[in-house]
C-alpha cells in the first residue's frame, strides 16, 4: 500500500518537474536569506552575512541534484532518454527504420491474426453461466445419445440438471411465399435453464414450453432486418408456428465451439442429443462419473444393444478449452495442426524480418564501436551501453508490434464478417482481448531480444584498446561472421518456407485441375426438403417422380436423378457407415467403412461416372424387387478381390442380402484429399424417403443459366418445401476452399520470407563491399582484373547461398513431411522435384540480390578508393 | 568550541528529528534546522545541504506534505506538515530509538 503510494507520488512528480526545479531554487534562496537575516541581526553587514550564509549552505547544485534524485525513478528516466535517443537515431535513417518496422509489422500482423482466429475457433469459452461446473457427457464413447436413453438418464435423476441439444438440424422456414432452410439447434425445454446462456432481448426458453424459439443476433439482423418488435413474433418453422421469445447477444458463442452459429434454437425433441449436465456445487467429475456409471449399467439392462454398451467409455468433459477439442477427435487434431503450422510459418517470417533488423543494428553497432570504447574507457558501464542499444531494438519492436496489431485489427474485422455456409454455419467473432495483448507483449519482447541482444553484446565487447587502436575502421571478423550466419539462417528458413509454400501451391494446382472422377462442368444440384411429416413414403416417391419428369421436360436438360448425397458437398456430408460385411453371404466377414449414397438410374450418366462392370440401376429396381447395389472399384476389390463382382450377393451387417449389379469407377466423395475411398450405391427407389432428396441435373449448355429454372421447377411442386440450387462448379469451389486458403497464406508468406531474405543478403553483400572498397582499390591498383573483383563478391554470395541452401534443404526434407496430412495424396512432400525447384528459385533471387553489390565493387576506382582514407 | 566539534548524526536519525520537530505544527526548512539546533542547545546541527534531500524523500514516502506560505519576516516560504502517516512513522521510530538508546546505555553502564 505504502509502496503504491510512493510509486504514485513519483509518477505524479514526473509531470511537474520544471515547476519543481523552480520551487526548489526559490526554497533554497529563502533558506540562505533567512540565515543571512539572522547573521545580520547578530552584527554582520548585509553582504558579509549573505556570503557567510552561502558558505554555510554549501553547494546548492549538489543539494538540488540530491533532492531531485529523491523523486526520480532512475531506470524509467534512463529508458525515456534511451528511447528518445533511439528515436532520433531511427529518424535519421527513416527509410531503413520504415522498412524494418513494415517487415516486422507484416509478419506480426499475420502471426497475431492466425493466433486470434485459432484462439477463437479452437479455445474460446462458450457463452453460458459458470462454464466450470457445466460438463458434456458422452456414453459408450459417443457424444450423441438417443432420446429414449436421454429420458432414462433424466428419470434416473443422474443429475438434477441435465439437458440435451442437437446442432445438426435443418429447419424449413416459410416467410411469405418463400421457404428457406435454416440451421436450427433443437434443445430440450430446460436447456437454457441448465446452461444459463444469456439472452440480449426477451427471455430464454423456459421449462415446460413448446413451440418457442430463441433466435441468434445474426439471423435477426440478416433475415428479420433487426425488427425491434421481434419478441412475440411468430415464425412458421417446419409448417408449425413458433413464437420468438428471445434474441441472443451478438457475441453469443455456442457450446459446440468452432465458431458454429445456428440461426435459431427451438424446442423440439430431436432423435438424438448431445448431453450436458450442470454438476452440483462441489461435485468433482470423478464423483459425477461414479454416479453415472451404475445408472448406465442399468440402462444396458433396460436397453440392450449389440453395438453399444452404454456403461462403456463414459466421459465427462469441459465445455471449453482443450478438453472440448479432445472430444472432437481427429477433425480437431488436424485443425489444431493446421493452425499450429500457420503460426510456425508466420513466426518464421517474423524471425527472418528480425534477422534483417539485427543485421542492420549489428552493422551500426560496429561502426560505433570506437565511440563505445571511448565511453567505456571514461567509466561508462557496459550494461548502460547495452541498454542503450537495446532501446533501439525495443523501439523498433514496439513500432512493429503496434503496426502489426493494427493490421490484426483490420484483418480480424474483415474475417469476423465472414459467414461460412456449412450445414451448421461458421461465423467467428474475433475481438481483440487481453490474451492477444499478452501475446503481442511476448512477441515484442522476443523481437527486441532477437534483434537487439546480439548486436548490443557484440558491439560493446570490442576491447577498449583494440577498438581505439585500429581507428574504429575495422569492423572485425566477429561482425562479418555473425552477419553471415544471420544471412545463412535466413536463406535456410526461406528454403523451408518455400518448400511448404510450393507444396500447397502444387496441391491447389492439382486439386483445381485434377479429375474428381465425375463431371463438374455441366451439372446442377438442388437440395429439396419438405416439411417433416407431410408425406408418406409413397406420396414422397410420387413427388420425386413428378419432379424428375418436370426437370427432364425442361429444354436444355439431358438427364436428371435423385440422390441422397452429393459428392464434395459442404452442405451435407456423406453418410459414412461401416461394419462387417459377408461377401456371397458366406462365413468370411470383411470390415469396411464406405461412403453411402442412394441414387436413381440416370445418376451415373448425369455425373459422368462410367459403369465398368455390369449395369447402372434401372427403373425396374423399385420397391418390392430384390435389392441391388453398385460398388465402386475400391470396395469391389476389397470385398471380392479381383474377380468379376457382378452377380455376387453381399450380406450387410444387419443381415440384409443384396445383389451386386455393377461396379462404378472410383471418384471423390467426401473430400478432395481422400485416398482409396470406398463407396456403395443403393437404388433410390428401393428405399423409403419422406422429406429429403437431392436432384442432380445434367445440362446441355452452361449450368449457371439452368440453375434458376431448376429452382423454379422444384419450388412449384410444394410451396412449403425449401429448395436450394447450386451448380456443381460452386460446390467444387467450396471443396477447394481449404486448398485455396492454405496456398494463399503459405504462398504469400513464402514469397514475403524470400523477399526479406534476399534483402538481407543484399544488405550484407553491399556492406561487405563498402567495407572493402580500400582493399579492392589496392587489389585493382596491383593488377587485379574486373574478373578477380567479380569473383570476390560473387564468391562470397555463392558461399552464403550454398550454405543456406544445404542447411535449408536438410531441414526442409524432414520438416515438410508432416504436411502430407493437409495435401492430396498425389502431392508428395518428399518429392525431390520440389526441392530442386525451391533451390533454383532461391538461387535465382539470390543472384538478383548480388547484382548491385557486384556492380558497386566493379566501379571501384583505385585512385579514389585510396584517397578515401 | 573547536576542540569539541558537533557530533555526527546517527544514521537514520535525521528523519526522526524532522518528524519530531514538525509534530507541533508546520514549519519551513530553515525553521526546522533552527528548531533542532536550539532544542539540542547547539549540540546537533543539520547540514543545510542534506536537509532538502531528506525532506523530499519524506515527501515521496508520504510522511509530509508541503505548502507555500508566508514566513515570520514576510517572505514566501515552503512549509512542511506532518501527515497522519508521518505521525505513525514518528511514533514507530521514536519507540525504536528509545529502545536503542536504552540498550546502548545499559551496555555502557554495565559492561
Amino acid at each position: 500500500m505504502a509502496f503504491c503510494n510512493e510509486i504514485g507520488n513519483r509518477l505524479a512528480w514526473l509531470f511537474r518537474r520544471s515547476r519543481f526545479d523552480k520551487e526548489l531554487e526559490e526554497e533554497v534562496r529563502f533558506h540562505i536569506q533567512a540565515r543571512a537575516d539572522e547573521l545580520e541581526q547578530a552584527g554582520l553587514t548585509g553582504a558579509d552575512a549573505l556570503r557567510q550564509a552561502r558558505r554555510e549552505f554549501g553547494s546548492t547544485l549538489r543539494s538540488r541534484e540530491e533532492t531531485r534524485s529523491a523523486w526520480q525513478i532512475r531506470w524509467l528516466e534512463d529508458l525515456g532518454s534511451d528511447l528518445h535517443y533511439a528515436a532520433r537515431a531511427l529518424r535519421r535513417n527513416r527509410a531503413l527504420a520504415l522498412a524494418a518496422v513494415a517487415s516486422l509489422a507484416l509478419g506480426i500482423g499475420a502471426n497475431t491474426t492466425i493466433f486470434s482466429v485459432a484462439r477463437e475457433a479452437l479455445f474460446s469459452e462458450p457463452s453460458c453461466r459458470d462454464p466450470q461446473s457445466l460438463v458434456q457427457i458422452s456414453v459408450s464413447g459417443n457424444t450423441w445419445i438417443p432420446m429414449p436413453q436421454y429420458r432414462f438418464l433424466e428419470d434416473a435423476h443422474a443429475f438434477d440438471r441435465l439437458a440435451g441439444m442437437n446442432i445438426q438440424m435443418v429447419v424449413n422456414w416459410r416467410d411469405g411465399n418463400r421457404s428457406y432452410r435454416l440451421a436450427g439447434t433443437r434443445v430440450t425445454d430446460n436447456f437454457f435453464e441448465v446452461t444459463g446462456i444469456p439472452v440480449a432481448m426477451g427471455r430464454p426458453i423456459e421449462r415446460g414450453e413448446s413451440d418457442v424459439a430463441v433466435i441468434t443476433h445474426g439471423f435477426w439482423t440478416r433475415h428479420l432486418d433487426g425488427d425491434p418488435n421481434v419478441v412475440g413474433r411468430t415464425l412458421e418453422l417446419d409448417g408449425k408456428p413458433y413464437t420468438v421469445v428471445g434474441v441472443l447477444p451478438r457475441d453469443h458463442r455456442m457450446l459446440a465451439g468452432f465458431g458454429f452459429t445456428p440461426d435459431l434454437y427451438l424446442t423440439k425433441d430431436p432423435i438424438e442429443v448431445m448431453l450436458y449436465a450442470r454438476l452440483p456445487r462441489g461435485m468433482t467429475r470423478q464423483a459425477a462419473y461414479a454416479r453415472l456409471k451404475p445408472i448406465c449399467r442399468e440402462m444396458d439392462r433396460v436397453y440392450p444393444d449389440v453395438n453399444r454398451k452404454w456403461a462403456k467409455e463414459i466421459r465427462l468433459s469441459a465445455v471449453g478449452g482443450v478438453e472440448r477439442l479432445e472430444e472432437y477427435g481427429q477433425g480437431a487434431i488436424s485443425a489444431v495442426a493446421f493452425f499450429g503450422m500457420l503460426v510456425v510459418v508466420t513466426a518464421i517470417v517474423v524471425l527472418i524480418a528480425c534477422a534483417n533488423v539485427s543485421s542492420l543494428l549489428l552493422a551500426r553497432a560496429f561502426t560505433r564501436s570506437r565511440e563505445f570504447a571511448i565511453r567505456m574507457s571514461l567509466g561508462g558501464s557496459r550494461g548502460r551501453l547495452v541498454r542503450q542499444l537495446l532501446a533501439e531494438s525495443l523501439l523498433l519492436a514496439l513500432l512493429g508490434t503496434g503496426a502489426g496489431l493494427l493490421l490484426n485489427l483490420w484483418l480480424t474485422r474483415l474475417l469476423s464478417g465472414v459467414h461460412i455456409p456449412t450445414p451448421l454455419p461458421i461465423e467467428l467473432l474475433l475481438q481483440p482481448d487481453r490474451m492477444l495483448l499478452a501475446y503481442s507483449v511476448v512477441i515484442a519482447f522476443v523481437v527486441t531480444l532477437a534483434t537487439g541482444l546480439v548486436p548490443a553484446l557484440k558491439g560493446t565487447r570490442a576491447g577498449i584498446g583494440g577498438a581505439l587502436k585500429e581507428g574504429g575502421r575495422q569492423t572485425g571478423p566477429a561482425g562479418y561472421t555473425l552477419r553471415n550466419a544471420l544471412v545463412i539462417g535466413q536463406l535456410a528458413v526461406s528454403i523451408l518456407l518455400l518448400s511448404a509454400g510450393l507444396l500447397f501451391l502444387r496441391n491447389l494446382m492439382y486439386a483445381t485441375s485434377f479429375n474428381a472422377g465425375f463431371d463438374t462442368t455441366h451439372t446442377v444440384t438442388a437440395i429439396f426438403q419438405t416439411v417433416g411429416g407431410t408425406y408418406t413414403p409413397q406420396r414422397f416417391a410420387a413427388l420425386v417422380d413428378t419432379a424428375l419428369e418436370r426437370l427432364r421436360a425442361l429444354p436444355g436438360v439431358e438427364a436428371a436423378s435423385p440422390a441422397s448425397a452429393v459428392p464434395l458437398n459442404p452442405f451435407l456430408a456423406f453418410n459414412r457407415p461401416g461394419g462387417r460385411f459377408r461377401p456371397d453371404a458366406g462365413s468370411r466377414t470383411v470390415r469396411v467403412e464406405y461412403n453411402s449414397n442412394a441414387v436413381g438410374p440416370e445418376y451415373f450418366r448425369v455425373m459422368g461416372i462410367p459403369i465398368l462392370q455390369g449395369r447402372a440401376f434401372a427403373d425396374s429396381d423399385g420397391l418390392g424387387t430384390p435389392p441391388v447395389v453398385i460398388l465402386n472399384e475400391n470396395l469391389a476389390r476389397r470385398l471380392f478381390g479381383n474377380t468379376n463382382t457382378v452377380g455376387h450377393i453381399l450380406r450387410f451387417p444387419d443381415n440384409r442380402d443384396v445383389r451386386v449389379v455393377g461396379v462404378a469407377r472410383n471418384s471423390k466423395y467426401a473430400t478432395l484429399g481422400e485416398d482409396n475411398a470406398m463407396a456403395l450405391y443403393e437404388s433410390y427407389s428401393q428405399q423409403n424417403h419422406t422429406s429429403f432428396v437431392h436432384f442432380i441435373v445434367r445440362t446441355r449448355g452452361a449450368p449457371e443459366t439452368m440453375a434458376r429454372k431448376v429452382n423454379e421447377t422444384l419450388a412449384g411442386l410444394d410451396a412449403a418445401a425449401a429448395v436450394e440450387t447450386h451448380t456443381m462448379g460452386e460446390i467444387f469451389a467450396g471443396a477447394l476452399l481449404p486448398s485455396r486458403v492454405g496456398a494463399a497464406i503459405l504462398g504469400s508468406m513464402a514469397l514475403f520470407g524470400l523477399l526479406l531474405a534476399s534483402i538481407g543478403l543484399y544488405g550484407v553483400l553491399l556492406y561487405a563491399t563498402q567495407q572493402r572498397i580500400r582493399e579492392i582499390g589496392i587489389r585493382v591498383a596491383l593488377g587485379a582484373t574486373p574478373g578477380n573483383v567479380f569473383a570476390m563478391v560473387v564468391g562470397q554470395s555463392l558461399r552464403l547461398v550454398a550454405a543456406g541452401v544445404v542447411i535449408g534443404l536438410t531441414v526442409a526434407a524432414v520438416a515438410v513431411r508432416p504436411l502430407s496430412m493437409f495435401l492430396v495424396p498425389e502431392v508428395r512432400p518428399a518429392d525431390p522435384m520440389n526441392f530442386v525447384a525451391v533451390a533454383f528459385v532461391l538461387a535465382l533471387v539470390a543472384g538478383l540480390a548480388t547484382v548491385a553489390p557486384t556492380a558497386r565493387a566493379l566501379r571501384v576506382d583505385p585512385a579514389v578508393a585510396l584517397r578515401h582514407e | 568550541m573547536e576542540s569539541n566539534p558537533i557530533p555526527e548524526l546517527l544514521p537514520g536519525t535525521l528523519y526522526l528529528l524532522i518528524l519530531r520537530t514538525l509534530s507541533h505544527g508546520p514549519l519551513h526548512g530553515y525553521a526546522i534546522v533552527k528548531r533542532i539546533k536550539d532544542a539540542s542547545r547547539e549540540g546537533l546541527r543539520i547540514e543545510d545541504g542534506s536537509l532538502y534531500p531528506a525532506l523530499n524523500r519524506m515527501l515521496v514516502k508520504g510522511w509530509l506534505t508541503s505548502e507555500w506560505g508566508v514566513s515570520e519576516n514576510h517572505r514566501k516560504a515552503r512549509f512542511y506538515k506532518l501527515t497522519p502517516e508521518g505521525r505513525k512513522q514518528l511514533d514507530k521510530e521514536a519507540g525504536e530509538f528509545d529502545r536503542l538508546v536504552r540498550a546502548i546505555q545499559l551496555v555502557m553502564r554495565t559492561a
